[in-house]
């Protein structure tokens, strides 16, 4: 995340590790004794909170992905290949893929609009465009699926002209991606509000003043401050845009390679009986996301060594 | 004639009245502090002929041309903020740069571009920390980086918002009078914000008193300090205290019905019982509340006639104690009634040049 502009004390650097500040302070104080049970008694903390996370991420997290790929892996890779090169799996991959990518790009723009809106201008109705964009966070995403169902399904007003039009959204592939973009489209401006509110505007007025136009003032002055909180919008959004299944249930209608997406199809395989396939269709998942985090992680490291560490 | 001017500016937030009929003229190449305390409209009206907000009503006119529909970006301003508002992920050279990169001031050749930077970075003392960033620089530093910046277009009026607000005091001396020489020296007009009575005096050519979006006084520094001619001035100038009834003290002729009698350190002498007071016939009385010592002079809080108000005492001078019995004459008063203000000097000093 984007670091604040508060100068940095000169030894703020040493105490961020705990076995280097008490080195550093027995060495130069007065009382060592106070400060070495100090230590202790803060070094049972750490050890007891270390201990607590780990246990928690171990039970949560590693065990069931560890599971995921043990069951997958089950009756062998032949079995396993086999699932993942299924067609239907395939075409479920890449309607993931597809769905993801148009969540994506959909919300990164309207994530910024709506974040730079919210943030630098004063409008009326600003609070209540705030509210609204928090609802797909807040309605089940089942209820999301049902009113698109009811917007732009036969019951519609405007499905006549749809049809007419030759377009089909209800049980399609664009009612898929309809609801992917629903439900994932606060991601990315929620990361960006607090952020642009906290930086205010006054940097965007200098570069303003010293004649700078729009499009320079936002990839120059407004964006690398947003940068770090922008791809953690990011791979939030395309996280759960992989992983949704309620709305994206209730509008795909379940059509086995035409409008299934991946965790669609794990439940269509796991109500089947099909365990391995089940299992290996879940893996693929496990693996765009642990693939997701990664590059995540390799860039932000290339971009912070590079900027020269502000 | 005015080089830059307002007319008849207004300026409304909601039911809040930033800007009432506010009207001055500056000259080129003055250094004007516009003064006042906070939320008496100052920083709008600087933001307005900066082009950052816009008047409901009136003119803006920079170098005989109205300015209102012309964008902040192409006003050729620059602008000192408050907090700075350096771009804090680029290094104080690219701060400085910025200008010349980008927009209508820019410049092509990169030859230039670094020379002026560097130039500019001689100029306000920062010469070898161009590759710093704006967060491992302190206040002081980070507050010439900006003068620094907004220098670099080569802009024809530069304004300045509570350029000292954010410094520490000592600091904070030391950039005003290096500031009023830099400005002196390239002889831009220059227009600075400030609450702080004792800056406006120090660094203004002209100071301009803004008080609930009006203006209340244009003047020198030492005309508004000795002529104060509005009853805000009067009171907000220098340390002041009020006298419940002036007649009480001797020797102001009244003047029939006034709001405030408001009295200065500065036109009070107060003596111990046992020191020479030369007016002794027209002092009175006074009992000492309180001494405080201000480092260079003893601040004397006293009572009289139902009372309060401060004196001072040299260093070199007998100590007062607390619940002493002093005389205080009081050389001159301003009398305040409705918006205006009037000077009111003692009689006695007029009766001591007759006798002369």
């Amino acid at each position: 995340m984007a670091s604040a502009a508060i100068p940095v004390p000169a030894n703020a650097e040493k105490k961020s590790s705990g076995t280097a500040v008490k080195k550093s302070v027995v060495s130069r104080t007065a009382s060592p004794n106070l400060i070495h049970e100090d230590s202790a008694a803060a070094k049972a903390v750490r050890y007891f909170l270390i201990g607590i996370s780990v246990l928690f991420i171990f039970v949560m997290m590693f065990l069931p992905l560890a599971t995921v790929i043990k069951e997958a892996l089950k009756q062998g890779w032949a079995a396993y290949k086999a699932a993942v090169t299924d067609d239907y799996t395939k075409s479920a991959i890449w309607l993931t893929i597809e769905a993801t990518i148009s969540a994506l790009a959909i919300n990164t723009v309207f994530g910024l609009f709506a974040a730079w809106a919210v943030t630098k201008f004063h409008f009326k109705g600003k609070k209540i465009l705030t509210t609204l964009i928090d609802v797909p966070i807040t309605v089940s995403p089942i209820i999301a699926g049902l009113i698109f169902v009811l917007v732009f399904g036969r019951q519609s007003v405007i499905y006549p002209y749809l049809k007419q039009a030759g377009i089909q959204i209800v049980y399609a592939v664009p009612g898929v991606i309809l609801a992917t973009v629903f439900v994932t489209f606060p991601f990315i401006s929620r990361e960006l509000i607090p952020v642009l509110e906290a930086q205010g505007t006054d940097e965007e007025e200098a570069a303003a003043l010293m004649g700078a136009n729009g499009w320079t003032i936002f990839t120059k002055v407004t964006f690398p401050h947003i940068k770090w909180a922008f791809l953690y919008g990011v791979v939030l959004c395309t996280a759960r845009a992989m992983g949704e299944f309620g709305a994206v249930s209730v509008l795909s209608g379940h059509l086995r390679g035409k409008t299934n997406t991946l965790p669609l199809y794990v439940e269509v395989l796991f109500q089947g009986f099909e365990w391995v396939p089940a299992f290996a269709v879940s893996s693929i998942l496990v693996i765009m996301a642990v693939v997701i985090l990664v590059a995540r992680n390799i860039f932000e490291h290339n971009a912070k060594t590079k900027s020269g560490g502000v | 004639m005015a080089y830059v001017e307002l007319k008849n500016i207004n300026k409304s937030y909601g039911d809040f009245k930033a800007s009432d009929d506010v009207s001055f003229g500056i000259e080129r190449g003055k250094l004007i502090g516009l003064l006042g305390p906070s939320g008496s409209g100052k920083t709008t009206i600087l933001r307005m002929i900066a082009g950052l907000e816009s008047p409901d009503s009136g003119e803006i006119i920079i170098d005989g041309k109205v300015v209102n529909d012309i964008p902040a970006s192409k006003r050729g301003i620059g602008f000192v903020f408050q907090n700075y508002a350096l771009f804090r992920y680029m290094t104080v050279f690219d701060n400085v740069a910025f200008g010349l990169k980008y927009g209508p001031y820019a410049q092509k050749d990169k030859k230039y571009i670094e020379t002026r930077v560097n130039e500019l970075l001689d100029l306000v003392g920062l010469s070898g920390l161009g590759k710093r960033y704006p967060s491992q620089l302190s206040g002081g530093q980070r507050q010439r980086v900006a003068f620094a910046r907004a220098l670099a277009p080569n802009p024809y009026l530069l304004l300045l918002d509570e350029p000292f607000a954010a410094i520490d005091a000592k600091v904070r001396q030391e950039l005003r009078s290096w500031l009023k020489q830099i400005i002196e020296k390239l002889g831009i007009t220059s227009i600075f914000v400030t609450h702080d009575q004792d800056e406006a005096i120090e660094v203004a050519d002209e100071i301009i008193i803004t008080n609930n979006g009006r203006v209340e006084q244009q003047g020198t520094p030492i005309e508004i300090y000795r002529d104060p001619q509005t009853a805000f001035t009067a009171a907000f100038f220098g340390q002041t205290g009020y006298l419940e009834d002036y007649r009480k003290f001797k020797s102001f002729e009244p003047i029939g019905e006034i709001d405030k009698a408001i009295v200065r350190p500065e036109f009070v002498k107060l003596t111990k019982k046992n020191e020479f007071q030369k007016f002794k016939t027209s002092a009175v009385e006074a009992t000492v509340e309180r001494v405080s010592f201000r480092g260079n002079y003893i601040e004397v809080g006293v009572e009289s006639n139902g009372s309060h108000f401060v004196a001072r005492r040299e260093l070199e001078q007998e100590l007062v104690s607390v619940g002493e019995k002093v005389d205080v004459f009081i050389y001159r008063i301003f009398v305040t009634k409705g918006d205006k203000a009037y000077l009111l000097q003692n009689s006695s000093l007029r009766e001591e040049s007759v006798v002369i």
